[in-house]
């Protein structure tokens, strides 16, 4: 009876709670895939009618995915800090450029100790990322951009504006071909490692994120941190995990692009901060937190990728494609706080 | 007939409107004569706030007919209704909180002096109309150094400032202590004798027979019936909301009270309670009841961990509890249901099977993997148990009703099977069938040996609930009352500091 009472009460009310909540998120996670789809027909389109050429190769598709890999393997660690409703790390370009120099600068001491080096210069970043944000609660973009001006300043401070070669650091031949070679290695001649570590990294983070009880307290943290806390969450060591994640992947992407451009550089990450959010955003996970997946981040990576690849074939200029790519994602944010809005769920 | 409404301000005739798959108003004829209260009273969902947003000018394909003294009107928009003298009082607030008072007030029409604001001007008429409220504060003030009662009554001044002839406050007493009530009661009461019209919403009925002159009530959708507060009884009206007796409210279940399990010795917060001592036994619903700023949320806080005690301590079965961080508390067993069900209870974005879970989170997780399969017969219970509606445990919080969002905050505390489960305001601005659910819940919660803490200033519930009752007043605990002794009349007499005959 009481049942029959509640239920009579909300059903009344009920005229505005229509979402169907599973084949939206279905959409958001798998759609991204089928978006890859369309363009890839579009380039097979715009090929056989002859306005570009060599899209639809084997050797373009390697390519397209090689330029993917690195996007890909700096944005599943930048996801995590979107997932927990701190928007993005903006210090990832002076964590990869920083990573790099620092490795190439060690190798004289071995191959192994370099990269130990880089990895604990990236994840000494994102954990002062992870008090200041996580603990000392400011404000995520501001935070991170001054991090990457202030890392930037060490930079240049210490490196000046020089380029630093492995070959003028290190005399060991061994070390320095690994160094230089690993990241161009490829599976049967085929796969790029680049490729591999994004693959290893995309499971990891799609699992630690969906099956683990760490991505279940990030849900609730970057979805409503209050009521988080007030379920007996640490949302501050679960915040700062994630900048801590961000700080990894892209201390991993400092080394990949160092080690294939052979060049420790301040420049080595730039323009990464705005591609690994435009990917994250194109890929379904909202800027609100809480909502999203890896694998539909690596797809928006993905699309990221193909959308570069027509526009470099059809011989639009780098600044145009900019803006295009700015354009888009202004269009993906607005369309989605619309949608969201629209929906009554969200404020973002 | 024509007799009968001379003097009505405002006449809905027949007033339908619906929504996608459901009728919210089902031609609902509704008055409202110049100078008096009339009370709308109804379950959450039963159309009153729909009604409500019809006159409000929210919706421009309603059906029926409009008058407002004696004119038709066709409120298509929100600007129309302001323009016929309608204003609306919201339950939440909608003052900017960092800007002054006058400005407030006077949003959107300050006066000016070329292309100045008139600052001098803006004072004097912002100061006439907090007069008309009874409220003698500097304008310049911002929004967020006043009180919320002050707030309330700022929202009161800004929306007279548009001259209303029909005034509708929807649940404007929720967030105030008693004494605050009253004097918005007299404010209230001042405004009627002006002439004004005013429609009162609220699910409390003392406040009703308080203030109120005739009393509508709603269901599903529908009119049930409009009388005179002075021939209606709470009972009627009550059978009137929910169809059905009172007398099933509150028929107490005997339970078996076990052995101390929380005890509180000489706990003290400086400033804001100080040397409680009580003690809570398995099996036992421990009533709280005070004042607001009596110390009873300070106290709660303390209880969780969300803030350290100076002096004083908690044990919890015979053992100490000292740690830092609500975590802490949570895994010695100590639960805590907000009174803040928005934020600090629920991620309304999140479904209802997040919820529920989201307190037993390392519960579910074995080894590395967070197994959320292994609740999901433990939502599918709850949900049954505590009749949430729609039962589906993918619903986004946020879409549910009020009480239905209330009832997914007690599932998620029950799911957490607490040692202690400290609930504060557990059912404020619910209906009264989410209230018996949830009352009926907390209740087989002390039947199965857990002990609950009822922090609440909803004196029925406190009466009705407890197994003793702790007052607390100026942040001591004054006295202890058994349920045999406990009254409604006896708790508000302690609760102010009063002896009872």
């Amino acid at each position: 009876m009481m049942g029959n009472l509640s239920a009579k009460a909300a059903s009344a009310a009920d005229g505005r709670s229509v979402g169907s909540n599973r084949l939206g998120g279905f959409v958001n996670q798998a759609g991204i895939y089928g978006i890859a789809f369309l363009f890839i027909a579009l380039g097979a389109v715009l090929q056989s009618f002859g306005v570009i050429n060599n899209f639809m190769s084997a050797q373009n598709f390697l390519n397209i995915i090689d330029a993917v890999a690195l996007l890909g393997i700096v944005t599943v660690g930048m996801a995590f800090v979107t997932y927990s409703g701190h928007y993005a790390d903006m210090s990832v370009p002076t964590t990869m450029a920083l990573a790099g120099i620092v490795s190439v600068e060690i190798l004289k001491y071995g191959f192994v100790p370099a990269v130990a080096a880089a990895l604990a210069v990236g994840l000494a970043i994102g954990a002062i990322n992870a008090i200041v944000v996580g603990r000392l609660k400011a404000n995520p973009i501001i935070w991170t951009l001054a991090m990457n001006y202030v890392t930037m300043g060490v930079i240049r401070f210490v490196w000046v504006n020089k380029q630093i070669y492995p070959d003028m650091k290190t005399d060991d031949a061994l070390t320095l071909a690994l160094f230089d070679n690993i990241f161009r290695f490829r599976f049967f001649d085929l796969i790029g490692l680049p490729v591999l570590v994004l693959v290893i990294l995309m499971v990891a983070g799609q699992f630690l994120l969906m099956r683990t009880a760490y991505g279940a307290q990030l849900k609730l943290t970057g979805s409503a941190r209050k009521a988080a806390k007030f379920s007996g969450i640490n949302v501050e060591r679960v915040v700062g995990i994630a900048f801590i994640l961000a700080a990894f992947t892209a201390t991993i992407g400092g080394l990949t692009v160092t080690s294939l451009s052979r060049v420790g550089a301040w420049y080595n990450g730039a323009g990464y901060d705005f591609k690994a959010v435009t990917a994250i955003v194109i890929g379904g996970m909202t800027l609100a937190g809480g909502r999203g997946s890896i694998i539909g981040v690596i797809g928006g990576a993905f699309v990221i990728g193909l959308m570069n690849n027509i526009m470099t074939l059809l011989g639009i200029g780098t600044f145009s494609q900019d803006m295009i790519r700015g354009a888009i994602f202004i269009a993906v944010v607005g369309i989605n706080a619309k949608s969201l809005r629209s929906l009554g769920r969200d404020d973002a | 007939m024509n007799a009968d409404r001379i003097g009505l301000a405002l006449e809905m005739r027949q007033v339908s409107k619906r929504f996608p798959g459901t009728i919210a108003v089902d031609e609902v004829s509704f008055e409202v004569y110049a100078g008096e209260v009339h009370a709308l009273v109804g379950e959450n969902g039963a159309g009153k706030s729909t009604l409500m947003h019809v006159l409000a000018g929210s919706f421009n394909d309603y059906t029926g007919k409009i008058f407002i003294n004696d004119k038709e009107v066709e409120l298509h928009s929100p600007s129309v209704a302001k323009k016929f003298g309608i204003g609306m009082i919201y339950q939440e607030l909608s003052l900017a909180k960092p800007i002054s008072i006058a400005e407030n007030i006077l949003a959107g029409r300050l006066p000016r002096k070329g292309f100045f604001i008139d600052r001098g001007a803006m004072r004097t008429e912002a100061k006439r109309l907090m007069g008309k409220v009874g409220l003698d504060l500097d304008p310049d003030l911002p929004i967020e150094d006043i009180s919320q009662h002050e707030a309330q009554l700022v929202e009161i001044a800004k929306v007279l400032g548009t001259s209303p002839c029909i005034l509708v406050m929807d649940e404007p007493t929720s967030a105030l202590s008693r004494e605050e009530v009253e004097r918005l009661f007299d404010i209230i009461d001042g405004l009627r004798k002006r002439g004004l019209a005013i429609v009162y919403i609220s699910h409390h009925l003392p406040e009703i027979f308080r203030i109120a002159d005739r009393v509508t009530v709603m269901r599903d959708g529908k009119k049930v019936g409009t009388k005179d507060i002075a021939e209606a009884s709470r009972e009627e009206i009550v059978q009137m909301m929910v169809g059905r007796s009172v007398k099933e409210f509150y028929k107490r279940r005997e339970r078996t009270i076990g052995e101390v399990r929380l005890r509180v010795r000489g706990l003290s917060r400086w400033g804001f309670f100080h040397d409680v001592d009580f003690q809570a036994r398995r099996g036992e619903i421990l009533g709280i009841c005070g004042l607001s700023g009596a110390g009873r949320s300070e106290l709660a806080r303390v209880l969780v961990g969300l803030d350290q005690a100076d002096a004083g301590g908690i044990e919890l079965d015979g053992a100490e509890v000292r740690g830092e961080g609500m975590a802490y508390y949570l895994a010695k067993g100590i639960a805590y249901l907000s009174e803040d069900r928005k934020s600090e209870g629920l991620a309304l974005r999140l479904s209802v099977e997040d919820n529920t879970l989201s307190a037993v989170i390392p519960r579910l997780t074995r080894g590395i993997f967070f197994n959320k399969k292994d609740g999901a017969a433990t939502v599918r219970r709850l949900l049954k148990e505590l009749s949430v509606y729609p039962p589906d445990p993918a619903r986004t919080v946020g879409n549910l009703s009020g009480g239905n969002q209330q009832k997914v905050l007690l599932a998620k505390w029950i799911a957490s099977d607490p040692k202690v489960l400290i609930l504060d305001e557990p059912t404020r601005g619910v209906d009264i069938g989410a209230k018996l659910i949830i009352h009926d819940a907390v209740e087989k919660l002390a039947e199965a040996g857990n002990t609950v803490v009822l922090i609440s200033s909803d004196l029925p519930e406190l009466v009705g609930l407890s197994d003793r009752v702790m007052i607390m007043r100026k942040g001591r605990f004054t006295r202890e009352m058994s349920y045999e002794q406990c009254t409604e009349e006896a708790l508000l007499l302690a609760a102010n500091g009063e002896e009872s005959a």
